[in-house]
């Protein structure tokens, strides 16, 4: 397939490439020369087209609900008031310094005094007030962000450059929440609009503006000519390089890939493991692998019903599904098999490969000692006349397929053990529905977060109660005390020893409860055309930022 | 005219009758193709363990991905299921939809096409003027608008298909039903003062079902990928449920790399289709000549 796509276009590129490669050896007698594209200055001007396998959002603000789709357009755009380098550390962006005061319950954040919205609105105290109340405020719909700041109970304009969030406890996870892209300033006189009109197109300070979204088609950015305030870690200063970016949707991977190898588009996500190892070969495509950060990809069991919420039950399903195969097949050495609820690039995640072994002769003496003794005609266990059965929902926009098919593998391993798995692959407004209404035994849900914190998201008995906008992040269903504790410590103490002890026992409690089956960290891979350079995924939560991107077409 | 003459005529008559009956009843090698993949699909479809003894969907992850070899013949797909085991226990789910929803459509578009062509008039306004509304519309969106009102599933898929699918037919037969009502031996048929339900009857319906066998098979094979479809939209068989259309979707995925997950469930649906117009032809010809 890709020599006969790329029919007019390679051998172009590789007889620049060899000519400039022979320049090279005669000037400088160098045995090997790097790719031409590297070496040339930026150069401004020029459309990028990009590709989403992600669901198109319903709305462009990330403030309303929250989820990634948003924050991938929403970083082109939107910026936060912090960023975190490629170390973890977190750095100024919006804010330029901060000060925490000795009990934990108010920071000062200073402000850059010379950034404007694209709308001409200034950036100052009153528009971070402005926007921490519309997070906040249930109307929003916010659940993301809204979660992220649960703890700050008011903000105070100190000073036009200096805002003072006051907090009712101590929050150790503040900065890495603030960083995120569902946290992002927008333009209060663009929030002020209708829901309606600031969901078309959301005002931010960001490198990009909305110029134009046409549903079912297309994002149009264009240019903020007027740019100024890059995150320290940025490659350069000044306005972007690119005039515009074309920002769609293309659901089917195959369609994407084949679209990105005929140049009909220059950058894909989600692309399909099949697809990277033969990017990887193919010299015309880079491979750019950002595993989010937050919670690893992973199968939740909700306990709050039959039969998970028998902890026998949910031990003998994780026994009896193989995974490690699956993983090995699917992705073809470009997932690593996780053992562990958070995300591999979290320093705080406790990986626990001990509990989570392919065992089905265990898992048939669970269920036996569990009474589900009985077989029904179809091979399925069954208890007082009760199939043995998990509901399944999977979200076709959020489960690539090869990650449907690692569902379908594990459906079959269960099934020798005598579960019924039950898949439905749902869009996502049913999924959620499914969800809303407790109706599922098994799911997979990504959740991104920066930072351990996530953990209080995902198994603190709070996160059972839905957020604003209907979704709960709690989907395993986890209500021990316990664990409520330690998290609520951990997310209060300043004690950097004393939080990662916490964050171990609350993950060890749930890693041995069964509540979940860790898979792989979430798979965060992007595929780019040759032609596009300096582009990275920001570090925060490794979406990609096209600011100092540019085309050499 | 002579005797002789008449006797001549007579022979040649009787000559042309046998020649005719040696066409029709010469069998092709494309006929005899078409019978021995339609008995494959009957065997398949009444006993698929007869020509696949294996599990449908029986996965094997480290066998994922390889080529067609004499240990799977049409290779194995990304849980290392073996594709012609599937393809084989998919026939039955893949036919059921393919034959029930085209009986539907056809059933449907009979009772239109007639209507409209014999009553004329008011009715055969009418009723084109809602064939044109139908059409306005492409069939797969018919469909889809069906299974949003009355929900997904394989039962709501086939009544969807086979309904988007009666407008055409309707036309067809329409049209077939004027031509054959101005023939001439319908218009002998009405000079004799034979009934409208008689002629109707004994003339025009049986030189207009004829091309409906043809049409019918051959819709079955659109019939199975629009079914394929609605799989892909998840409104039709759940993966990893074996049947053609499913296999195809799933296979889409992976069309640049492991091309046989795709290709050997949609020669099926090919072939299928094919055969079933070769048999059908095959049928009308020898109707046309008894």
């Amino acid at each position: 397939m890709p020599p006969l796509v790329h029919h007019s276009r390679a051998p172009r590129s590789l007889a620049v490439v060899s000519a400039l490669g022979a320049i090279a050896l005669i000037l400088t007698g160098c045995s090997a020369s790097p790719p031409a594209a590297e070496n040339t200055a930026p150069v401004s001007g020029g459309t990028l087209t990009y590709a989403s396998g992600d669901a198109e959002p319903t709305c462009l603000d990330p403030h309303v609900g929250g989820n990634y789709p948003q924050a991938l357009v929403g970083t082109q755009f939107l910026e936060s008031l912090v960023s975190r380098d490629s170390a973890g550390t977190i750095i100024p962006w919006l804010a330029s310094s901060w000060t925490q005061s000795a009990d934990g319950l108010a920071w000062d954040f200073t402000l850059r005094d010379t950034v404007t919205f694209t709308d001409g609105t200034p950036f100052d105290a009153a528009a971070v007030q402005a926007n921490l109340a519309h997070v906040q405020d249930p109307k929003t719909g916010s659940s993301t962000g809204y979660l992220a700041v649960r703890k700050v109970v008011s903000t105070t304009v100190v000073s036009p450059t200096v805002v003072r969030l006051t907090l009712s406890e101590p929050d150790s996870a503040l900065l890495e929440s603030l960083s995120q892209p569902w946290l992002a300033m927008e333009s209060p006189k663009a929030l002020a609009r209708s829901q309606d009109e600031n969901c078309a197109a959301p005002v931010g300070t960001g490198p990009f503006e909305v110029a134009s979204w046409v549903k079912q088609d297309a994002i149009t950015l264009v240019r903020n000519d007027a740019y100024s305030s890059p995150p320290a870690d940025a490659a350069h200063s000044g306005p972007a390089y690119l005039d515009s970016i074309v920002w769609r949707f293309i659901p089917d991977s195959a369609s994407r890939y084949a679209a990105l190898q005929s140049g009909a588009v220059d950058a894909i996500d989600n692309a399909q493991p099949d697809t990277i190892v033969q990017a990887e070969k193919s010299g015309s495509i880079r491979h750019l692998d950002a595993p989010r950060p937050g919670a690893s990809n992973r199968i939740e069991l909700n306990s709050s019903r039959a039969p998970f919420n028998d902890p026998l039950v949910r031990e003998a399903f994780i026994r009896a599904s193989d995974v490690d195969s699956a993983v090995s097949s699917l992705f073809q050495g470009t997932a690593t098999r996780s053992f562990s609820a958070l995300s591999s690039i979290e320093p705080l995640g406790v990986s626990r490969p001990d509990l989570f072994g392919y065992d089905p002769t265990a898992a048939g003496t669970l269920l036996d000692s569990a009474g589900w003794t009985g077989r029904d005609s179809a091979g399925y266990r069954t208890k007082d006349g009760v199939r043995l059965s998990v509901v399944f929902p999977v979200s076709t926009n959020q489960s690539i397929p090869a990650e449907q098919s690692l569902f379908e593998q594990v459906q079959a391993t269960a099934k020798t053990v005598g579960f019924d798995v039950v898949l439905s692959p749902l869009d996502l407004s049913a999924w959620y529905t499914a969800l809303g209404s407790n109706a599922y035994d098994a799911v997979s849900a990504p959740y991104t977060k920066v930072g351990p914190d996530v953990l209080r998201t995902l198994f603190d008995s709070a996160g059972i109660v839905p957020a604003p906008s209907g979704y709960f992040a709690n989907h395993a269903q986890v209500n021990d005390p316990e664990v409520d504790a330690w998290l609520t410590e951990a997310s209060q103490t300043a004690d950097a020893t004393r939080r990662a002890a916490l964050y171990a026992q609350a993950q060890n409690r749930v890693l041995e409860g069964f509540y979940v089956l860790p898979l792989y960290d979430q798979q965060n891979h992007y595929l780019l055309s040759s032609v596009v350079s300096g582009t990275r995924a920001m570090p925060t939560v490794s979406t990609p930022t096209f600011y100092d991107a540019w085309l050499n077409r | 005219m002579s005797d002789l003459e008449i006797q001549a005529g007579l022979a040649g008559a009787a000559a042309r009758r046998r020649s005719g009956r040696r066409i029709a009843g010469r069998i092709g090698v494309t006929e005899v193709l078409a019978a021995v993949f339609a008995l494959f699909l009957l065997v398949a479809t009444l006993a698929p363990g007869l020509v696949a003894p294996g599990d449908p969907l029986a996965i094997d992850p480290r066998s994922a991905f390889q080529a067609p070899s004499w240990a799977h013949w049409f290779g194995t797909d990304e849980s290392g299921r073996d594709v012609y085991t599937r393809v084989s226990h998919g026939t039955l789910s893949s036919l059921q939809i393919g034959v029930a929803a085209t009986l539907i459509g056809l059933g449907f578009g009979a009772v239109l096409g007639t209507v409209a062509g014999m009553l004329g008039s008011v009715v055969d306004f009418t009723v084109n003027r809602l064939l044109e509304v139908m059409f306005a519309f492409p069939g797969l969106l018919l469909a889809l608008l069906f299974i949003m009102v009355f929900g997904p599933g394989p039962a709501t898929a086939t009544l969807a298909v086979g309904l988007a699918t009666a407008p055409g037919y309707a036309r067809i037969i329409r049209a077939q039903l004027v031509s054959v009502r101005s023939s001439a031996f319908v218009e002998a048929a009405t000079v004799l003062g034979r009934s409208r339900a008689r002629i109707l009857l004994r003339h025009i319906l049986p030189n207009t079902l004829a091309p409906l066998l043809v049409l019918g098979t051959l819709g079955i094979g659109q019939a199975i990928i629009w079914a394929a479809a609605l799989s892909y939209l998840g409104l039709g068989a759940k993966p990893p449920a074996a049947e053609w259309g499913a296999m195809l979707s799933a296979g889409r995925t992976y069309l640049s790399t492991a091309v046989w997950m795709s290709f050997f469930p949609g020669l099926f649906v090919v072939l299928t289709a094919i055969s079933a117009t070769v048999l059908g032809r095959a049928v009308e010809r020898r109707l046309r000549h008894a």
